[in-house]
């Protein structure tokens, strides 16, 4: 039933209405397309690291995804001859997140589908900027990972160029090193460019969704039985997985530069610190919690709660020494995958995100729980996208319960139905 | 000034300070005027007395009309003149410009400047009654723009039983430093105004806010605000702390319910200006009829603080600049349209390069206004509510609480009118409660 209270407003539009009351006479100096600009300029960090680890393919995704999130932005007001206000600016930044998330070796015809899914279907069916649901830069991703292949978007070898063929050379040379420990100093295999490595989420994953358990323990203490390899020597060192050079989509990997630039844009005001902070403390929590299956002695198989505190060395090594292996191993985890792209970049996207700091952080809690139970227990590409896309679907829910309490209002009002 | 503890309150924001330019400037007189059209009390002229002719000689301070019913309150001649005609000019009221009948006044003499005067009336001796009937009978407005008469105020204030008076000398928007200049200049009368008011209302703790980065300069302030056991409270300057339910908050921790007033909590707030002049008419005896206005802005030649008369015109005063000229603050005042003359709201007349009108985008739900907003309010869901003409999620959400401060248009960098459109849903929700006051209660 109509509310019969409603029609009472004044035409909003209604110029002798507003007259009088023009204030505030100063503006801030800051303006919509100003914040996406900003935004896009934080994107070159993670993207220069991707093209210098990534090679000129990095390069070329790139630009084929902002051009073809441009034209079909242009296109499509041409087409319904709506305004666009905003559009533009908007459509370079999406085209830009969208290469991030993307790797580096896919054909050229994925960044364009997929930036035809952000723009069309991301974006314009809910009316263009400010009005959509779903943060469309992972819109796009998600339909490429559903439409093409798994071979084609997720590999069981993703390719890194090495170190003395950085930023020149062909990811798409990439060959199966025989050996490989570190990318530091490593050189490239002979006749390619790149080495096609296993991805590291991938290699955790026997922990928590194996057949059978595939790891005896998460390192080697002095005595162990090494019947299996154990789950971190698996893994390049901790500092290349900093730094980026790990496979991973072009903005995913260079930990360090997508901190940087987030960290900028929290000190610009448009990402608050809070929403990163409660996403990765979601996802570490979750990871630090959540059992892992080790192979036990004669074909058993050992469920160990609470990996942090590496309670299965218990025994074999002193406790301090148990908790930095535990605390290795979550870090892994949340440094593996994607989820300090999303953290900063995605999951911040401010039309797809609750309005206040408290919505924001249910948001961004829900976001790193519901992405790191993604990550480990299921067969799922792009968890923490996946998440973020799921916790968008939240946000108009999110925004209408919680609400701060107004000045001079009784407490617990938000109780109150709206 | 000693520091006081106080609270703070969440949101709000740094403003530029635009005020240097008027800063230092001491209250001189206006240039000399062609006419003064001084606004009379009441809509019509059925509920006006004139007690002047055209055509008569009035001395200054001669009473020229005085209210024939209850409310409104009596106009006094600011200086020695002729009486002319009657016209219609442009007042600025807490609704904005509305159009009132005016008095012409002629040939002025040459503007006085503010000159301190020697008491006459004894209002130390004074009881609460006498006082009141005193300031009642020299017909003092209230000067900070809510529009009415301070006896008025001080009886609604004695009848909720204030026990805080709260002098607001915060001027927390840029470019205005009228009620700075009155306070570094003729403070210790701004003080005794102070004083003055609290007995009548019977308030027991009285307490001068002002921003923490002009203490120095008040320091002459110090030993009249001891004798009259007046504290004061240096508060640091973020906008918009000089918003009376906003320093209410700050300075006593409570916070007035959506809608309500001050008042109910026991609280009264007055700014300086109506100090002054309770001062001068209680006792000196002298009738309001001139205020302190800043002159200010990018395109005026004559910048200033002025001991402007009620009366002046705006037009005359900014020189004829063209484009708008501002009455009030830059953050909550109003357009001038072109026959407005200065009343004792008028705090400030700016003729600054305003902020082009950017057409206004979609919003892009950054969150800045409700982060910034003072009254916690959720500005971007409000303005989604008013893209659909939710009254009533409007009401439930709080927006009575809004202080009108101009923080989330400020902010918000889709250049929505926001504010305007909080405005609206406030004054919709008023309706709506006087209306239909059963919907009040859900
Ligand atoms: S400041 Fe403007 S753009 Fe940002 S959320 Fe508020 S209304 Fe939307
Ligand atoms: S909603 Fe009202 S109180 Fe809040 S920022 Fe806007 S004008 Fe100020």
């Amino acid at each position: 039933m109509p509310d019969p209270t409603t029609d009472i407003l004044p035409d909003a539009t209604s110029p002798e209405r507003f007259s009088a009351f023009a204030a505030p006479f100063l503006r801030a100096p800051e303006g919509a397309r100003t914040v996406f600009l900003v935004t896009a300029c934080a994107c070159a960090g993670p993207l220069a690291a991707g093209v210098a680890l990534f090679g000129w393919r990095a390069l070329a995704v790139t630009a084929l995804s902002v051009l073809s999130c441009a034209a079909i932005e242009k296109a499509y007001y041409r087409v319904t001859r709506a305004p666009a206000m905003l559009g533009r600016s908007h459509a370079c930044l999406t085209g830009l997140l969208l290469a991030m998330t993307l790797p580096a070796f896919v054909p050229w015809y994925v960044p364009i589908i997929a930036a035809t899914f952000a723009i069309l279907v991301g974006k314009a069916v809910f009316g263009g900027v400010g009005h959509f649901l779903w943060q469309p830069a992972l819109v796009g991703r998600l339909a490429v990972a559903v439409l093409f292949p798994a071979t084609v978007m997720n590999p069981s070898a993703w390719p890194l160029l090495a170190q003395n063929k950085a930023i020149f050379g062909d990811v798409a040379q990439a060959k199966r090193p025989a050996v490989y420990r570190q990318w530091r100093g490593t050189p490239a295999p002979q006749g390619a460019d790149a080495f096609a490595l296993p991805h590291p989420t991938t290699e955790l994953s026997p922990l928590t969704r194996g057949a059978e358990p595939a790891y005896s323990g998460l390192v080697f203490p002095g005595d162990w039985p090494r019947a299996k390899p154990t789950a971190l020597a698996a893994l390049p060192p901790i500092g290349e997985m900093l730094y980026g050079a790990r496979p991973g989509g072009i903005g995913e990997t260079c930990i360090i530069l997508i901190l940087v630039a987030g960290l900028y844009l929290v000190y610009r005001n448009y990402v608050k610190w809070q929403l990163p902070l409660a996403m990765l403390a979601g996802a570490w929590a979750v990871a630090a919690v959540a059992p892992i299956q080790l192979a036990g002695p004669n074909n058993t198989v050992e469920t160990v709660w609470w990996p942090l505190l590496g309670q299965h060395l218990a025994g074999r090594l002193d406790p301090d020494l148990c908790v930095q292996v535990g605390f290795t191993y979550v870090n892994y985890q949340l440094l593996g995958g994607e989820l300090f792209l999303a953290a900063f970049f995605l999951a911040p996207e401010m039309t797809t995100r609750p309005v206040t700091t408290g919505g924001q952080v249910l948001f961004a809690l829900g976001c790193g729980v519901l992405g790191m139970l993604l990550q480990l227990y299921f067969e799922t590409p792009i968890p923490f996208y996946l998440a973020v896309l799921a916790m968008n679907t939240a946000v108009p829910t999110i925004d209408a319960l919680w609400r701060p309490r107004v000045l001079g209002a009784r407490r617990f009002a938000f109780f109150r139905r709206a | 000034m000693s520091p006081r503890r106080y609270g703070s309150f969440a949101g709000g924001i740094d403003l530029p300070d635009e005020k240097l330019g008027t800063l230092d400037e001491p209250i001189r007189a206006p240039v000399r005027l062609e006419r003064l059209r001084i606004p009379l009390p009441g809509r019509s002229l059925a509920e006006v007395r004139l007690s002047v002719r055209p055509g008569q000689y009035v001395s200054a301070g001669q009473l020229l009309a005085s209210p024939a019913g209850a409310g409104g309150l009596a106009v006094h001649a600011p200086y020695a003149g002729k009486a002319g005609g009657l016209c219609v000019v442009q007042t600025a009221g807490s609704d904005g410009f509305a159009p009132s009948a005016a008095l012409e006044l002629l040939e002025p003499a040459d503007p006085p400047a503010l000159h301190a005067l020697s008491p006459v009336f004894d209002w130390r001796a004074a009881d609460r009654a006498t006082l009141l009937a005193r300031i009642a009978e020299g017909a003092v407005p209230l000067h900070d723009g809510r529009g009415g008469s301070l006896s008025r105020f001080v009886e609604r204030a004695q009848q909720a039983n204030c026990h805080t008076l709260v002098a607001n000398a915060l001027e927390s928007q840029p470019y205005l430093t009228a009620d700075h200049r009155l306070l570094v200049e003729h403070g210790a009368d701004v003080i005794r105004g102070l004083a003055i008011l609290a007995r009548a209302i019977g308030a027991r703790e009285v307490i001068l806010a002002a921003d923490r980065r002009r203490t120095g300069e008040y320091r002459e302030l110090v030993g009249p605000a001891r004798m009259y056991q007046i504290a004061r409270v240096a508060l640091p300057h973020k906008y918009p702390v000089g918003a009376a339910n906003v320093l209410v908050k700050v300075l006593t921790g409570r916070e007035v319910p959506p809608g309500g007033s001050a008042l109910g909590l026991g609280v009264a707030v007055v700014d300086p200006a109506t100090c002054f002049a309770a001062y001068r008419w209680t006792a000196c005896g002298v009738a309001p009829s001139a205020r302190v206005v800043t002159l200010a802005g990018e395109r005026l030649k004559i910048r200033g603080n002025f001991w402007v008369p009620v009366g002046a015109s705006v037009a005359e005063l900014t020189g004829g600049t063209d484009g708008p000229v501002l009455h009030g603050g830059p953050m909550t005042g109003l357009r001038c349209p072109p026959d407005a003359v200065v009343t004792a709201a008028t705090g400030a007349l700016l003729a600054i390069n305003a902020a082009q009108a950017a057409p206004s985008t979609p919003c892009i739900r950054c969150g800045w206004c409700t982060d910034h907003c003072p009254a916690r309010l959720n500005v971007a869901v409000l303005n989604d509510v008013f893209e659909l003409g939710l009254v009533q999620r409007a009401r439930r959400m709080g927006v009575a609480a809004c202080v009108e401060c101009g923080v989330c248009s400020y902010v918000c960098p889709s250049r929505l009118p926001l504010s305007q459109r909080v405005r609206q849903l406030r004054r919709a929700v008023t309706d709506l409660n006087d209306a239909m006051p059963l919907f009040a209660e859900s």
